[in-house]
C-alpha cells in the first residue's frame, strides 16, 4: 500500500521522468572515466600477470606483482621513484619561486618594459619547450662536454630545463592572483618603513600561500608526467630513468610481457597523485581552468 | 649578518658563472660563453650597482628563460640549416683528422724499430729512445720528439743504450711498471708517419693512406692515387662517387626544407603526418567539447542531488598521471586478447590497422580531455545570467530555442579562446600518440619513421632520437620549425580572440 503510494506520488513520477535518465548517463560516463583505473587495479593484484587472461576480479589474487616490481634489479622502481621526486620537487620549487618573484614585480611595480615583458611571456607560453626537444638535447650535450655534471644523463640539467621555463609556465597565473590582493596593504607597510622585499616576504607570500600550493602541485604533476624531454636528457639507462619513463620499459615492445609489475608500479604511482587531486579538487580545478585561460 | 650572506651569495654566483663562461670559451662553445659572461655582468649591475627594483625580481627568470626556452627555439632554427646527424657531428677539421687517423696502414721498415725507456727524474715523464731512419737516434713521447746527438748517448758494450743525457735507461723488468703510459704513446714523425709501441721492445711505424692538401682542400689516396674533394653535404667524395666517413656538420641551406617538398619519399609521409596532426587536434577538441558540453547540460540540474559525486568521478582522468593511464590503455587495446576486445566480444586490430589505431587514439584522447571540457562548460553555463533565461521564458521561448539561441552562443563565446588554446595543445599531444601507438602502424614508404597516427612532434622525435637510418637532428629541427609555425599561427589567432592583450594595457 505504502509502496504503491510512493510509486504514485508526484515526486517519484518527476524523478522517473527527469532524473533517472541522468543517472543512467552518469553511470555510463563513470564507467568510461574509471575504466583504465579499474583495470590498473585488477592487473596489479592478478598474479598471472597476463593481459590476455586478466579478469575484472582476478581469479588468482596476490601481491606477486609488487614483489616482482621491487625485486627487479635491472628495472629499479625505488630508484626511479627517488629520481622522479628529486627532479619534480626541485624543478617545481624553482618554477614557483622564480615565477613568484617575477609575478610580484609585474603585479606591483610600474616600470619601463613591463608591457614588453608581459607580452613576451605570453608569446613564449604558446611554444612549449618540448617543441625544441632536439635542440635541448644538442645544447645539453654541449654543456656536458665542458661540465660533466651538466651533461646528458644527469638530473641537474633536467631540473634547470624545467625550472628555467618558470616564466613561461605559471607567472601569468601567479600575477593574476597577486593582482587580486589589495594594494592598500602594501602601501600601509611601505608607510611603516618596509622595503619592497619585506613587502614581498612578509605580506604577499603569506597571503598567496594557497595559490603557491596549487601552482606547486600543478607543476609537480606536470613534471612527473613529462616523458619527451625527460627521456631525451636522462636517456634510457636503468638507474637514471624516472617513474614515467621507466615503467614504460616494462611493456615496451612486447605487450603484456610484464603487465603485472607494470600495473603494480602504475598503481603505486597513481595513488598519491589521485588522492591529492581528490582532496584538493576545488583548488586544483580552479587552477587548471584559470591557468589555461592564460594560454 | 644577512647583508654578508647576500654579498657572499651574489659574488659567489658571479664567480661561478665567470668560471663556467671561461671554460665554455676554452671549449669553443661561443654562444654559451658569451651568454654566461653577459649573465655575470647583468647580475653584477642589477644586484650590486643598480637601485631599480623590478630587475632584481625579473632577472633570474629572464636569464633561465633565455637559456632554456628561447635559445633552444632559435637553436632549432640554426640546426635546421645544417646536416647535423649521426656521422655529421664533427667540424670539418676534426672530420678530416678522423679520416686520416682511421686510414692508417703500417709502413714497412727494413729493420724492426727497437726502443728503450727513459724516465725523466724531474717530471716522472716517460720517454722512448729509438733508432729511426738510418743511423739517427730519437727521443720522444706523444708530446714531442727530438733527434739526439751521438754525444748525448752512452752505449754499453753490446750496443744497448745505457743512458741519455745522464738519465739511465730503464731495465726491462722496470719497464713493465710503466706499461700503461707506454701503451698510450704515439710519436709523430715527419711526413705523417706515426710510431706506436706494439710490445715492450718494438715500435710500429704507420702512415695514413690519405694525404690532405689544405690549399686545394683535397684528400689523395697514396696507394691508388684517387682524389677526394668535399661535396656540398659535408663529406669527402671521389670522382667515382666513393664517400669517406665520417662527414662533418655543414651548412646545407634550405635543403632540409626543400627536400621534404621535392623528395617524394619524404613528402608523402610528411603530408600524411601533417594532415593527421591538424585533423586529430580538430576532432579531439570538437568531440571533447561536445561531450563535455552535453554532460554539463545534463548534470547542471538543480533537482539532482548527486551532482558533486559525479563531478568528482568525472575528473578522475585528470588525476591519473597521463603517461601511466595511456600505457594502461595501450595494454587494454591489445587486439583479441586485450580487455576491450574480450569485453565486447570483438576482434579489432586496434593498434595494427591505420584506421582503428586512429580511432583508439581518439578514444583515449577523448577520455583525457572530456573532464576539462566538462569543467569549463559547466563554468560557462553557470555564468549565464539568470535574468536572460527568465526573460526568454517569459517571452515564451521553447527549451530548444533557449538552448540554441541563447545558451549555446553564450557558452561558445566564453569558451572559444579556451578551445583554441586546447587545440594548440592538442597539436603537440606527444604522450597520447607516442605511448599508445608509437605513431604506428608504420607507413611502408617512409623509411620506417612515419606512421598512420604520427603527429609532427612524434615524427620529429623519432627522426631525431629513434631514426631507422641514424638520428637526423637537422631534418628534425626543420620539422620542429614547421611545428612552431603551426602552433604559433593557431595560438596567435586564439590570443586575439582571448583579448588578454587588453589586460596588458
Amino acid at each position: 500500500m505504502k509502496i504503491a503510494l510512493l510509486l504514485d506520488s508526484k515526486k517519484f513520477k518527476f524523478w522517473m521522468r527527469k532524473v533517472l535518465w541522468r543517472h543512467l548517463v552518469g553511470f555510463v560516463v563513470v564507467a568510461f572515466s574509471v575504466f583504465p583505473l579499474i583495470w590498473m587495479i585488477s592487473g596489479a593484484f592478478d598474479v598471472t600477470g597476463q593481459i590476455s587472461t586478466q579478469m575484472l576480479i582476478p581469479t588468482h589474487k596476490g601481491l606477486d606483482n609488487f614483489v616482482q616490481l621491487f625485486s627487479n634489479s635491472s628495472k629499479p622502481f625505488l630508484i626511479w621513484t627517488r629520481n622522479s621526486m628529486v627532479v619534480a620537487i626541485s624543478a617545481s620549487v624553482m618554477q614557483v619561486g622564480i615565477g613568484a618573484l617575477a609575478a610580484y614585480t609585474l603585479s606591483r611595480h610600474r616600470f619601463k618594459g613591463r608591457k614588453l615583458t608581459l607580452s613576451t611571456i605570453l608569446i613564449v607560453q604558446m611554444f612549449p619547450q618540448l617543441l625544441a626537444a632536439t635542440s635541448l638535447f644538442l645544447i645539453i650535450n654541449t654543456f656536458g662536454k665542458s661540465f660533466m655534471f651538466l651533461g646528458l644523463g644527469h638530473q641537474l640539467p633536467l631540473i634547470l630545463v624545467f625550472g628555467g621555463s618558470a616564466l613561461g609556465v605559471n607567472t601569468w597565473m601567479l600575477k593574476s592572483f597577486f593582482d587580486t590582493l589589495p594594494t592598500e596593504i602594501d602601501e600601509a607597510a611601505k608607510i611603516d618603513g618596509a622595503d619592497h622585499f619585506q613587502i614581498f616576504r612578509k605580506i604577499i607570500v603569506p597571503l598567496a600561500t594557497p595559490i603557491f600550493v596549487v601552482t606547486f602541485l600543478l607543476s609537480f604533476i606536470g613534471i612527473l608526467n613529462e616523458y619527451l624531454i625527460t627521456s631525451v636528457i636522462l636517456g634510457l639507462d636503468g638507474n637514471k630513468m624516472t617513474v614515467a619513463v621507466g615503467l614504460q620499459q616494462f611493456i615496451y615492445g612486447q605487450y603484456g610481457k610484464n603487465w603485472g609489475p607494470f600495473t603494480a608500479g602504475a598503481l603505486l604511482a597513481t595513488i598519491p597523485v589521485l588522492t591529492l587531486f581528490i582532496f584538493l579538487q576545488k583548488h586544483l580545478v580552479s587552477g587548471l581552468v584559470s591557468g589555461s585561460t592564460k594560454g | 649578518m644577512s647583508k654578508i650572506l647576500r654579498y657572499l651569495l651574489t659574488y659567489g654566483l658571479i664567480t661561478l658563472i665567470l668560471v663556467m663562461a671561461t671554460k665554455f670559451l676554452q671549449d669553443r662553445a661561443w654562444f654559451l660563453s658569451i651568454f654566461f659572461y653577459l649573465s655575470a655582468s647583468l647580475i653584477f649591475s642589477t644586484y650590486v650597482i643598480s637601485k631599480k627594483t623590478p630587475g632584481k625580481y625579473l632577472l633570474p627568470g629572464v636569464l633561465l628563460l633565455c637559456l632554456f626556452h628561447i635559445y633552444p627555439a632559435f637553436y632549432s632554427g640554426a640546426v635546421a640549416f645544417t646536416n647535423d646527424s649521426n656521422g655529421h657531428q664533427l667540424s670539418k677539421t676534426q672530420a678530416i683528422d678522423a679520416i686520416l687517423q682511421d686510414s692508417k696502414i703500417p709502413v714497412q721498415t727494413e729493420l724492426p724499430i727497437n726502443y728503450q725507456v727513459v724516465l725523466k727524474d724531474s717530471t716522472r715523464e716517460v720517454f722512448l729512445v729509438f733508432k729511426y731512419s738510418d743511423s739517427f737516434y730519437w727521443i720522444g713521447n706523444s708530446k714531442s720528439v727530438v733527434k739526439l746527438d751521438q754525444s748525448q748517448l752512452k752505449f754499453s758494450i753490446n750496443g744497448q743504450i745505457q743512458s741519455v743525457d745522464g738519465q739511465k735507461v730503464l731495465a726491462s723488468d722496470q719497464v713493465e711498471r710503466y706499461i700503461n703510459q707506454i701503451q698510450n704513446i704515439t710519436i709523430k714523425m715527419a711526413s705523417e708517419i706515426t710510431l706506436q709501441p706494439i710490445d715492450l721492445e718494438t715500435l710500429e711505424a704507420s702512415q695514413p693512406v690519405f694525404t690532405y692538401n689544405a690549399s686545394v682542400d683535397q684528400l689523395t689516396n697514396i696507394l691508388s692515387g684517387e682524389k677526394y674533394q668535399p661535396n656540398d653535404n659535408g663529406q669527402m667524395v671521389s670522382d667515382s662517387g666513393e664517400l669517406l666517413y665520417p662527414g662533418w656538420k655543414a651548412n646545407i641551406g634550405w635543403r632540409n626544407f626543400t627536400s621534404v617538398i621535392t623528395d617524394k619519399e619524404m613528402r608523402t609521409p610528411l603530408l600524411a603526418v601533417l594532415t593527421w596532426t591538424i585533423v586529430n587536434a580538430f576532432l579531439i577538441v570538437t568531440f571533447g567539447f561536445l561531450f563535455g558540453l552535453v554532460l554539463a547540460l545534463i548534470f547542471n540540474y538543480k533537482h539532482m542531488r548527486s551532482k558533486r559525486f559525479y563531478r568528482t568521478i568525472f575528473i578522475i582522468p585528470l588525476a591519473i598521471p597521463s603517461v601511466l593511464s595511456i600505457l594502461v590503455w595501450s595494454g587494454l587495446f591489445t587486439a583479441e586478447t586485450g580487455v576491450i576486445d574480450r569485453i565486447f566480444h570483438i576482434s579489432t586490430p586496434w593498434l595494427t590497422d591505420p584506421w582503428w589505431a586512429r580511432v583508439a587514439v581518439l578514444i583515449v584522447e577523448l577520455w583525457s580531455t572530456f573532464p576539462y571540457m566538462f569543467l569549463i562548460s559547466t563554468g560557462a553555463i553557470q555564468a549565464i545570467p539568470s535574468e536572460i533565461l527568465e526573460a526568454a521564458e517569459i517571452d515564451g521561448a521553447s527549451p530548444t530555442k533557449t538552448f540554441t539561441q541563447i545558451k549555446l552562443p553564450l557558452v561558445v563565446r566564453t569558451v572559444a579562446p579556451l578551445l583554441i588554446a586546447s587545440g594548440a595543445m592538442a597539436l603537440n599531444n606527444f604522450g597520447a600518440i607516442y605511448l599508445l601507438t608509437g605513431g604506428g602502424p608504420t607507413f611502408s614508404n617512409s623509411n620506417g619513421n612515419a606512421g598512420a597516427t604520427d603527429i609532427l612532434i612524434s615524427y620529429t622525435y623519432k627522426l631525431a632520437f629513434n631514426g631507422q637510418e641514424g638520428n637526423n637532428y637537422g631534418l628534425a629541427s626543420a620539422l620542429s620549425i614547421l611545428n612552431f609555425v603551426l602552433v604559433g599561427a593557431i595560438s596567435l589567432y586564439g590570443l586575439r580572440k582571448m583579448k588578454t592583450m587588453e589586460e596588458i594595457n
